[in-house]
């Protein structure tokens, strides 16, 4: 099905932050800021804390160009890319404040950004700017992380026969991380630290993954 | 509620819904859904994570606009002030209930501002529908069944869609509560119908995927490729 195409990369993350100790000087009320949060994660706090130029200046370098890249892709020409980046990182700019770490990652929240400024503009393009909105659509995510119950319930499936020929059918990505954790035994942890994405990202592929095989699983039983 | 959400979107579908390619009504067919289930929350926010994932380490292309032009823009930005927190969240007059007749239901929260741009209600027998701000070629309404009242048996070109918001139904395949998903394609006949004692509320989208003609983008037909 052609619905499966989408590209899926897996390739590093950003790498681990080095923190700037002169930075973390000015920010004695900050202290709470985790320090486990990512690169992104911390520019994002410093920007909508101390309005951080620097920050922002980073993340807008790294960020940038790939969402001139991703918004070509989607709008077939420049210029609409360019508005799109330019509204996007605008959003990040004024909004950093509103970014929660522990809902989520800061590329997870840019991306939905420029999702929604993209659908905003194909609509207002469409004169049909006032009817169903972004805002409508995607609720800012408040969606609390699950417990890794489900996860366990799947332990026995997943060794079984039955489940192999879906196994291959699965996005690379999340193949990847099924392999090291159920095949080889590794635990996120390990799984994070080989690949170099984040814990939360390892659990998000994983759940992605059992219900992608529970589908199948329905389907084949149908 | 005592009864959970039984009949959930695809993968596929949450999937399209995340990166922003379907089109509104089917979109807000799907954000109203989540509303009512936390699982497909759960799974929207591993996908989304998973997009980011992807954008944060996508490659972007050699050719590179000109410095001068990103520095443009940076500054352009950064001379904007900051919105402080309360602000920056949307402030929205919203309708969080709905009149019908003698009774009265809760909107889920995807739904509040678009339904107070509807239509006046057009009714028949126990069945009233009211239709919602959405175009060509898809059609949203709100479709309110009477208790023990049956929808006329139908068939359509397009696709079915129906998303119940209160109440139950039963039709030949099963029985829906609140958050459930009916999808039927031009194939089914089938006779939705309301055998409770209350009420029921649905969201309906109806599309017609034949009438899809060239010259439309790719992105307003995202189902014709879903089920074609």
């Amino acid at each position: 099905m052609d619905l499966m195409m989408t590209a899926r990369h897996h390739g590093p993350e950003p790498s681990t932050p080095v923190l700037v100790t002169d930075r973390t000087l000015n920010l004695a009320t900050t202290e709470s800021v985790n320090r486990d949060l990512g690169q992104w994660e911390q520019a994002l706090a410093l920007v909508a804390l101390t309005r951080d130029k620097q920050a922002y200046q980073e993340l807008f370098g790294y960020f940038a160009p790939r969402l001139r890249a991703f918004g070509i892709k989607m709008f077939g020409n420049e210029q609409q890319a360019l508005e799109m980046v330019q509204d996007t990182l605008l959003n990040v700019w004024q909004k950093a404040a509103l970014f929660d770490p522990t809902r989520g990652c800061a590329s997870t929240w840019i991306f939905t950004i420029a999702r929604n400024v993209r659908f905003d503009m194909l609509r207002k393009k469409q004169s049909r700017k006032d009817d169903i909105s972004a805002d409508d659509l995607w609720a800012d995510g408040d969606y609390p992380e699950a417990e890794d119950h489900q996860t366990q319930k799947w332990e026995l499936w997943l060794i079984t026969e039955k489940l192999a020929p879906h196994f291959a059918a699965l996005p690379p990505a999340q193949r990847t991380v099924m392999e090291k954790v159920y095949l080889e035994e590794m635990s996120h942890q390990e799984v994070s630290d080989l690949l170099s994405i984040p814990l939360g990202t390892v659990k998000s592929r994983i759940r992605l993954a059992l219900d992608r095989l529970r589908e199948a699983l329905d389907d084949s039983e149908r | 509620m005592t009864q959970s959400v039984n009949h959930h979107p695809s993968i596929s579908l949450l999937e399209l819904y995340c990166d922003g390619s379907l089109n509104a009504e089917v979109a807000l067919l799907v954000a109203t859904h989540l509303d009512y289930c936390p699982h497909c929350q759960q799974l929207r926010h591993d996908i989304e994570t998973d997009l980011g994932a992807q954008l944060a380490s996508s490659t972007p292309a050699s050719q590179d606009l000109h410095s001068a032009d990103w520095l443009e823009m940076l500054n352009s930005i950064v001379a904007t002030p900051q919105l402080p927190r309360a602000a920056a969240a949307p402030a929205q007059s919203v309708e969080q209930l709905i009149q019908i007749g003698s009774y009265q239901f809760e909107l889920p929260r995807s739904l509040r501002r678009v339904a107070s741009k509807r239509s006046k209600w057009l009714s028949m027998g126990g069945i009233a529908t009211a239709r919602l701000p959405s175009g060509e070629p898809h059609h949203a309404s709100l479709l309110f069944i009477d208790k023990h009242t049956d929808v006329p048996l139908h068939t359509h070109q397009g696709l079915e869609m129906t998303l119940v918001l209160a109440g139950e139904m039963v039709d030949e395949n099963g029985h829906y509560v609140p958050g459930d998903l009916i999808i039927n394609s031009p194939d089914d006949t089938h006779k939705p119908r309301n055998i409770s004692d209350e009420p029921c509320l649905c969201l309906s989208v109806l599309s017609a995927p034949l009438q899809f003609k060239e010259g439309l983008t790719r992105w307003l037909n995202p189902l014709q490729r879903f089920f074609y």
